[in-house]
């Protein structure tokens, strides 16, 4: 997180399509093991990839914490509860 | 173990999978209702909905499978065709505007904006939202099953009905297009994008 220098990583991806989908199916917790040593050192020498990366992690993150939750109502648990007692 | 799995639950079976398994997704299943309809009304009729057929249904449901992303099926199930019939929206648009969308080419990955990372953080959950509100349904049901709910590709293609490919390809274009919109709050709530450094408008 707290290597913003961009010196060391190649300015251009030798194949973003394939890059992304790879780091996006990681943050999707869809590849492990071995997909671990591939991302850090795709990250450590792709600017692109490293800017995708924490793009894609970031609008993860906020999905996840931010969107606004409805309350359920109160009633209902009760009222599901009734309408099964009813066709039991 | 298939002819276990076959037989029928007791009563109190049936209670116990119910309060147990069921019953405690409740939160989920009202909010996946809400996010597809906008409406508590709505959200209700169809959590209701999908609690009476799974319990009706009780019996094709395998204990220690995944309660949730089955009760998810039914919803969504119930949502294309009770609620979508019913109501007065043009459903057809959605379909197609994907459609139209998946026959273009194959998914080429790509970055599609300029949207920085740190915008992204800095946004409040009320852009974020609305941002996702105004994807079409059918990306906006795969963001919310994956970011919001934590379902796996597997999961959402069993929820969904399609094959994994295109769970995967979907997702990656609702997303560009949840970037698109939020860029364009970035840009009017001056957070920095990147073509904003190249040319200060
Ligand atoms: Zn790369």
């Amino acid at each position: 997180m707290n290597e913003e220098k961009s010196g060391d990583r190649k300015m251009k991806c030798g194949d973003e399509s394939k890059c992304f989908e790879l780091l996006e199916s990681i943050l999707d917790g869809e590849l492990q093991d071995s997909s671990k040593e591939v991302l850090s050192e795709k990250l450590a020498k792709c600017q692109p990839c490293f800017e995708h990366y924490h793009l894609e992690q970031a609008i993860r993150d906020v999905l996840k914490t931010k969107c606004t939750k409805q309350a359920v109502p109160t009633e209902l648990a009760d009222l599901i509860r009734q309408q099964i007692q009813d066709i039991k | 173990m298939s002819e276990v799995q076959r037989r029928k639950y007791s009563q109190e079976e049936k209670n116990a999978i119910f309060d147990g398994e069921f019953m405690p997704h409740i939160d989920s299943m009202y909010n996946f209702g809400y996010r597809l309809t906008f409406d508590g009304d709505d959200a209700k009729d169809l959590v209701q909905d999908t609690y009476l057929k799974a319990y009706r249904f009780i019996n094709s449901f395998e204990q220690g499978t995944n309660a949730k992303a089955w009760l998810f099926r039914i919803l969504k199930n119930s949502f294309i065709n009770e609620y979508r019939k019913k109501s007065k929206q043009p459903t057809k648009v959605d379909y197609q505007e994907v459609e139209t969308y998946y026959n273009s080419d194959d998914v080429h990955y790509q970055s599609t904006s300029d949207l920085r990372a740190e915008s992204v953080k800095d946004m409040l959950g009320d852009e974020i939202s609305n941002a996702l509100n105004s994807l079409a349904v059918d990306f906006r049901t795969v963001i919310i099953l994956c970011d919001l709910e934590g379902f796996t590709y597997e999961e959402m293609a069993k929820i969904l009905d399609i094959p994994i490919g295109t769970v995967r390809s979907r997702l990656h274009r609702a997303r560009n297009l949840l970037k698109e919109k939020l860029q364009g709050y970035a840009q009017n709530m001056g957070y920095k994008t990147d073509a904003d450094e190249e040319n200060i408008d």
